[in-house]
């Protein structure tokens, strides 16, 4: 492909994610969308993080993109290969110590306004419509690490109440976190979708629309969610480099296994 | 001693129907496929299922039956089947008994069951429906051999006053199975790579099981103890199986076999598909030899990593680019 300057909401997304990324973080990321923007943001704009993943794997750099987090790819490329443990260790000791150089990437299949996750299941948790892999890392993740949460924007999957509780956010708002014996300290800070940024109000802990891309609108996003949103703090994001798009077709995700890139002459 | 035994020996020794086995690897890395067939040929079943970090192994227990209560914490073969398919079904139709925990607590509490813990006390779930809501009631747990009477406890924290805590059951594991890169004869291993939580389940498991891409002598494996993470008096039987992970990876080894984890994608979508899959790919073949010659030389040698990527990639092609 070799128009650099169109690109989709699923790539907007992905250096949307690298941006977020700051120089001497450590950053958790699971496969897919956080791996394309975390390996973004290494080459362009955060060379100094350092990513690692909850299979273990400390300080990865893969050169072709992994499948999952325990992928050889991942382990090929890393600074040390720790079982699974020592990173809840590490993840747990870095609340310990509050430091607050770690962020962490986790996605889900429905979401609420204060940013509790679902990644179990649809429906009634005994006799679901429909079944999911169930936690994995996520749920000790969102336990003692700053998140941010990928989503894809859906009015289906922004609900008001969401069927199962897999990761806690700001549970049901200010002090929730507390009241339910977990760290109030950490919590999820924003959700990237495919139509902007969310962020949490400081005071009410709700979710508010921060920022939209050059093809979303606050208009697009008050649709696809499913509870009533503030738009009013919006910003519209800068279209993306050009370059940074060419990197990620050509060098981070030419396989297309995360993402498809438009075909010519299609919308 | 030698521990070295053929795998149609090493289950039916070691594996018994009810057993609560654990397997080793991580979701599409390591994980002990050529094992997993032999207990299918064998007809062993009504297991306790320890998932860890599952993928297509556990997906084919459920799928053929012979899991009676499974304990979840992620199932799939991810970047290929992002939730396995049989277990899904099997949980979506009511077929699977089944428990949730997040996978901190189950790789936790298999590193509690190697240290010989009484119980785990944990921050981890609190807040979340992991700990409100129950996959085994109370009554079903009752009826169920080796699954604890409680899904957790809440504990008070005895060191901080008013602090309440997870307290979680320690496995009591009958069966471990895991795939090595190299074993001696006593049962003596090297695991290259990750050791995931197969370390914790080699020394947790009343008897444990290696398979391995390499056997070599007890002298050989001594000659650098840096590389040695397992013990030959944890090990009860070593059988060797080049390729024992395949479909997975195996670390210094072989890549995952991306085309058989497709077919395996699709031919998981519906019962018939999974059925003549398991007979083309288990059923079918009387053991592991033929597994391999099925698959053929060449697909194999295909999958060897080339050294220093870490991964197989045909370089011819990188050459055309």
């Amino acid at each position: 492909m070799s128009d650099y300057t169109k690109y989709t909401n699923k790539e907007m997304q992905a250096i949307t994610i690298a941006k977020q990324i700051k120089n001497g973080q450590v950053v958790i990321v699971g496969t897919g969308l956080p791996l394309i923007g975390a390996s973004v943001a290494k080459r362009v704009y955060a060379p100094k993080c350092n990513i690692i993943v909850e299979s273990g794997l400390m300080d990865c750099a893969p050169i072709e993109v992994p499948r999952s987090v325990g992928d050889d790819r991942f382990m090929a490329h890393c600074g040390v290969q720790w079982p699974n443990i020592r990173f809840i260790g590490f993840e747990t000791n870095e609340w310990l110590h509050d430091s607050d150089r770690l962020v962490a990437f986790i996605g889900g299949a429905q979401i609420d306004p204060y940013g509790n996750v679902n990644s179990t299941s649809i429906g009634d948790y005994n006799h679901p419509k429909t079944r999911f892999t169930g936690s994995g890392g996520a749920n000790g993740i969102a336990t003692y690490s700053n998140t941010i949460i990928m989503m894809q924007h859906e009015k289906r999957r922004f609900m008001k109440k969401i069927d199962y509780v897999t990761s806690a956010g700001w549970m049901d708002g200010p002090g929730g976190r507390e009241r339910a014996g977990l760290p109030g300290n950490r919590g999820p800070i924003m959700v990237v979708t495919d139509l902007g940024i969310l962020k949490f109000d400081k005071d009410t802990k709700r979710m508010y629309l921060a920022g939209y891309y050059p093809t979303s609108s606050p208009e697009m996003v008050e649709e696809n969610t499913g509870f009533d949103i503030d738009v009013s703090k919006a910003v519209k994001l800068e279209a993306p480099d050009p370059e940074v798009i060419k990197l990620i077709r050509e060098e981070i995700d030419p396989g297309q296994v995360f993402i498809k890139v438009p075909v010519e002459g299609a919308k | 001693m030698s521990k070295v035994c053929t795998m149609s020996e090493a289950i039916s020794k070691y594996v018994k129907n009810g057993d609560h086995i654990v397997l080793g690897g991580f979701t599409t890395n390591r994980k002990p496929y050529a094992a997993v067939y032999e207990i299918l040929r064998q007809g062993l079943k009504d297991f306790v299922g320890e998932g860890g970090p599952a993928g297509g192994d556990w997906d084919m227990l459920i799928g053929e039956n012979r899991v009676k209560a499974y304990t979840n914490c992620y199932t799939a073969n991810s970047g290929f089947t992002n939730v396995s398919r049989r277990f899904r079904h099997k949980y979506e139709t009511g077929e699977l008994i089944m428990e949730d925990y997040s996978q901190d607590a189950v790789m936790l509490m298999l590193h509690a069951a190697s240290l010989g813990l009484p119980f785990l006390p944990v921050k981890l779930m609190q807040g979340t429906d992991l700990v409100d809501k129950w996959g085994i009631s109370k009554e079903v747990r009752k009826t169920l051999e080796k699954v604890p009477d409680d899904k957790f406890v809440y504990v008070d924290n005895p060191f901080k006053k008013g602090e309440k805590v997870v307290a979680l059951p320690v496995p009591q594991i009958d069966v471990s199975i895991i795939h090595v890169q190299k074993a001696s004869f006593d049962g003596t291993s090297i695991i290259l790579g990750d050791e995931f939580h197969d370390v914790d389940i080699a020394v947790a498991g009343k008897k444990t099981i290696v398979t391995c891409e390499e056997l070599v002598s007890d002298e050989e494996i001594r000659k650098d103890p840096t590389l040695t993470s397992i013990p030959g008096f944890c090990v009860d039987a070593v059988v060797h199986v080049p390729y024992g992970a395949h479909p997975s990876q195996c670390y210094g080894y072989y890549d995952y076999d991306a085309a058989l984890m497709k077919e395996y994608d699709v031919a998981s979508k519906t019962d018939e598909a999974f059925d003549a899959y398991m007979k083309k790919w288990v059923f079918d073949l009387p053991d592991h030899d033929a597994y391999l010659n099925k698959l053929g030389a060449t697909r194999l040698i295909g999958l060897k990593v080339v050294p220093g990527l870490g991964y197989a990639k045909d370089m011819t092609k990188e050459a055309q680019k």
